[in-house]
């Protein structure tokens, strides 16, 4: 299974903010059982808005610096993702340097937050470092235009 | 050196833990996950340079922390983190040794904090997992 944990990006204002979404289905290997049936894991989740965070700062540099988490100060779960559930992964930045970035963020579902995250920091890094600059412009050109990844 | 206080639940070995060098229920526990290169997320994660993803490493200290604070019908899940770090890159081949150690308990949560270490270095870090009580499935 693919670690990309997003499916389109709906919208963004470079080094500012982002929105966007990944679909989830029962045929993910993902889901950890829960006392009503499979839930997605925290770490998951928080893993969605911090891509979601990362493509902002791919798309803002013209796919030159890719995000690498440095921490976060604080995450709070407030409800579960279920299988078929829709995460709409929401932003924003509120501290930028050349090398690193800070951005607060929710998940939600269907309108209801299910976890915020703020203080997320991040080193901008190299991009070329971690993907072919090819493969990173063919997912942007999917995330943005709909067509599939 | 194992340490078992108390004998960890299977469910350590089950959860994806491959030693368990201290275990004291409600108190605190030492595992270890090895990160092998055949490890899935590996090929997207990334192409280049294969990192593990740091909230996996989350994940893996939230699982723990649920095992120490096991107590029979209900189960424990991670609600909330506060201050967590990544110092650095965790990859193939590393053997992370995973510590979590009860700070504070409530009636129906528990405050933990956490360490991650690869070859006695720290990798990550959290100052506060706190996990809430809820009905096993």
């Amino acid at each position: 299974m693919r670690f990309h944990l997003i499916d389109r990006i709906e919208s963004w204002e470079p080094d500012r903010h982002i929105t966007a979404r990944k679909v989830t289905s029962v045929t993910e290997t993902t889901w950890r059982p829960g006392p009503d049936g499979p839930e997605l894991p925290f770490g998951l989740a928080l893993e969605a808005l911090c891509q979601t965070g990362s493509w902002l700062f791919l798309l803002s540099t013209g796919h030159r610096r890719r995000a690498a988490l440095l921490g976060v100060d604080q995450v709070t779960e407030y409800g579960r993702v279920r299988p078929g559930d829709t995460l709409r992964m929401s932003a924003d930045v509120v501290g930028r340097h050349e090398e690193a970035a800070v951005l607060d963020g929710t998940v939600s579902v269907d309108g209801r937050p299910v976890l915020r995250a703020e203080g997320i920091m991040c080193a901008l890094i190299d991009a070329e470092r971690l993907d072919d600059p090819a493969d990173t412009a063919r997912m942007a050109e999917a995330l943005l235009g709909g067509r599939p990844v | 050196m194992t340490d078992l206080t108390t004998a960890p639940p299977a469910a350590v070995s089950d959860r994806g833990f491959d030693r368990v060098l201290q275990f004291e229920a409600g108190s605190h526990a030492v595992a270890v996950r090895n990160v092998p290169g055949t490890h899935a997320w590996f090929a997207t994660h990334f192409p280049r340079r294969p990192v593990l993803p740091g909230v996996l490493l989350l994940e893996d200290l939230a699982e723990l922390a649920a095992l120490v604070c096991a107590d029979g019908a209900r189960e424990w899940r991670l609600s909330g983190v506060r201050t967590m770090r990544f110092r650095h890159f965790v990859g193939p081949g590393d053997q992370v040794e995973l510590r979590v150690r009860v700070t504070g308990a409530g009636a129906d949560s528990r405050d933990l904090r956490a360490e991650a270490r690869v070859d006695g270095r720290t990798v990550a870090t959290a100052r506060r997992l706190t996990l809430t009580r809820r009905e096993a499935p």
